[in-house]
């Protein structure tokens, strides 16, 4: 195919300058051999300095032990309850991401509590066990082992059961995907959206997007490998693979709660997760599409004052209003 | 790989950080970024609001730390650290002690900025500035059409605005220079301007060179005048006797128009000395060959205010 040999779309000027600027912190490609170090941190690449999760006392905080699947270990949720709201709350199930190999449940917390301020929503953030340590079904299926008990304990954590989505970025972003399938065909939880931020749903690892990518920006082709890799083992890419693993594998995408998908259209999930929203208007159901353009993949996180990460968190912030208050 | 999230502000104090700031513009620059996110960046690298000035070109851009643009609420700060190239201006809104990259973030934006401005706008000021300004200040143009031209030159309708007169020129609401002759008129709205313009143009009468033969202030407020100002009607200031009679003493001692201006500007004959840069007991000796030749006191206050008065109309003269 020849627009696989085309060259990739430019970065946005802003984020092509931040990322000249910490090149040699952020490699592209992520060999399995990196995971160890990947999870110690250190220097620039470590994760911010502990965040005050309770914003000055705006949100209790407390990490509650929860059963995990069957037969599985015990799960740990955090749990963020606005204090000063009144009226309904909503609450965001949120799925952290780092490739299914790194993180843990404060990773990406901070958008979380911006949108529980803005809306009102007790934030649930899920530490589902790792790969390679733990492979699929595993941490899928802590996720949904915490999702459901956030769902039946809506009343305790003090709020309306119908207003629960699902949110992640990246590897949380396809968790996130995977828990509104398994809710769906398990009758599980209801819920009123699934909020995908640069969704990795495809083990396949073969799109234009992924080919054109390969080497540059952030999280490239052999970093995805390295990730689907750890989950998958000699399964990835290959014929015998969940959708509940791999969202893209999904072949029935309807009766799907709202979707929102975003994505860089300078990163390697850009046409797996446009594909995924296509699929799911094809299935007669509803998604709202953003494709940044310039975007690498996780542009907003990193370089959150950039012009585009402005505009890509506030398109989130207006479908999270259409959702919560149309 | 959304966990390796590196906040740009935090960089640290080593070396590395201003490598990485001449990175990141050049990165910009290289991916063809415009104004908003030059200024952005210099805003997020030195943790603080940035702000470019452009007056020629009527470019006014200001960026928060946190990436999001904020028009300017107040006057800039003379006191920020800023640097200027050309017509542009690049200002880091810090009163405390700088921070660690500020010297290189100012270098490396308004260099890009300045690349931008002369790849987009031209070298050359916006064209026809010195046609809205002369409309500006022409108090028999029609109101409207003053409004209008204010309006392309960025002066809001109900602030406040002050005419600055330069031997090469008329300016409107622009800072006074660090060196040169300026007149400045009173601050009034716009429709006033024609009326600061000519104080402003007053006030350039008064001004000097500052040098030996010609020693005064070169930059003079209307506003600061008094009655002082009444003096720019006398028809024919190098008429006036005691006018006369400087210019003579002053052709017998070089040094006596610069004695006399520090003499009569000052509290004591002590503070003129230094001002002078001339030994006590010299000036002392000066004052009295001064006297002598001018046939009058300088130091008694009838005599202070008619050298004063001499020195203004002589400027006056010069300045006609």
């Amino acid at each position: 195919m020849t627009t696989t040999q085309a060259p990739p779309p430019p970065f946005d000027p802003e984020l092509a300058a931040a990322l000249n600027a910490v090149a040699d912190q952020i490699p592209s490609s992520v060999t399995p051999e990196q995971i160890p170090l990947m999870r110690q941190g250190g220097g620039a690449l470590a994760q911010l300095a502990a965040p005050d999760l309770t914003r000055d006392g705006r949100f209790t905080v407390e990490d509650r032990t929860v059963p995990g699947p069957d037969g599985a270990p015990d799960i740990s949720l955090l749990i963020c309850r606005p204090t000063g709201t009144t009226g309904t709350l909503g609450c965001v199930y949120h799925t952290h991401g780092g490739g299914m190999i790194v993180g843990d449940n404060r990773s990406g917390i901070g958008e979380m509590l911006d949108w529980a301020e803005r809306f009102g929503l007790v934030v649930v953030s899920v530490e589902y066990r790792l790969a390679p340590e733990t492979p699929h079904p595993g941490p899928v299926e802590d996720c949904y082992a915490g999702l459901v008990w956030t769902a039946a304990h809506a009343t305790d954590l003090g709020y309306d059961p119908d207003r629960l989505l699902v949110a992640g970025a990246s590897a949380g972003g396809g968790l996130a995907a995977a828990l509104a399938l398994l809710s769906r065909d398990r009758g599980g939880p209801s819920l009123l959206g699934q909020m995908l931020i640069y969704p990795m749903l495809d083990d396949r690892n073969n799109t234009p997007s992924a080919i054109q990518m390969a080497g540059r920006g952030v999280w490239d082709r052999t970093s995805n490998q390295t990730g689907w890799g750890a989950l998958l083992g000699d399964a990835a890419g290959g014929p015998d693979v969940s959708p509940y693993a791999a969202p893209a594998r999904a072949t029935d995408l309807s009766n799907l709660p709202p979707a929102y998908i975003d994505a860089g259209s300078a990163e390697t999930f850009r046409d797996e997760d446009v594909a995924y929203a296509t699929h799911i208007w094809q299935s007669g159901g509803r998604a709202e599409l953003h494709v940044w353009p310039g975007g690498f993949h996780g542009f907003d996180l990193m370089v959150p004052t950039a012009a585009i990460s402005q505009d890509a968190r506030e398109a989130r912030l207006h479908w999270l209003n259409r959702l919560f208050n149309a | 790989m959304r966990d390796l999230a590196v906040r740009l502000a935090a960089l640290d104090e080593d070396a590395g950080a201003a490598l990485r700031v001449i990175a990141y513009f050049d990165g910009l620059i290289e991916a063809g970024a415009g104004l908003q996110s030059i200024v952005r960046g210099a805003a997020v690298l030195a943790d603080c609001p940035a702000r470019l000035d452009d007056e020629a070109r009527r470019v006014h851009i200001r960026v928060l730390p946190d990436g999001v643009p904020s028009p300017a609420p107040l006057a800039a700060d003379k006191a920020w650290p800023h640097l200027a190239a050309g017509s542009v201006t690049l200002r880091l809104e810090r009163s405390g002690p700088p921070g660690p990259v500020d010297a290189m973030v100012l270098e490396r934006a308004v260099s890009a900025a300045r690349t931008v401005l002369d790849r987009t706008r031209g070298r050359a000021p916006a064209a026809d500035t010195t046609a809205l300004v002369e409309l500006l200040i022409d108090a028999a143009g029609p109101a409207d059409a003053r409004l209008l031209a204010a309006r392309h030159l960025g002066l809001p309708a109900d602030t406040p605005a002050y005419v600055l007169v330069r031997p090469e020129g008329v300016f409107i609401n622009v800072d006074e220079p660090t060196s040169g002759r300026a007149g400045i008129g009173p601050a009034v709205p716009v429709l006033e301007l024609p009326a600061s313009h000519l104080a402003a143009r007053t006030a350039l009468r008064f001004t000097a060179a500052g040098t030996e033969e010609d020693p005064g202030p070169q930059v003079v407020s209307y506003a600061e005048l008094g009655a002082l100002a009444a003096l720019a009607t006398v028809p024919d200031p190098g008429a006036v006797p005691d006018v006369q009679a400087l210019e003579h003493a002053a052709a017998a001692a070089p040094w006596l128009l610069q004695t006399l201006h520090a003499v009569t500007t000052t509290t004591s004959l002590r503070a003129a000395a230094t001002t002078l840069r001339v030994h006590h007991s010299t000036l002392q000796d000066r004052v009295i060959h001064a006297e002598h030749l001018l046939g009058w006191s300088i130091r008694d206050p009838h005599g202070c205010l008619r050298t004063q008065l001499a020195l203004a109309l002589r400027r006056l003269h010069r300045n006609p």
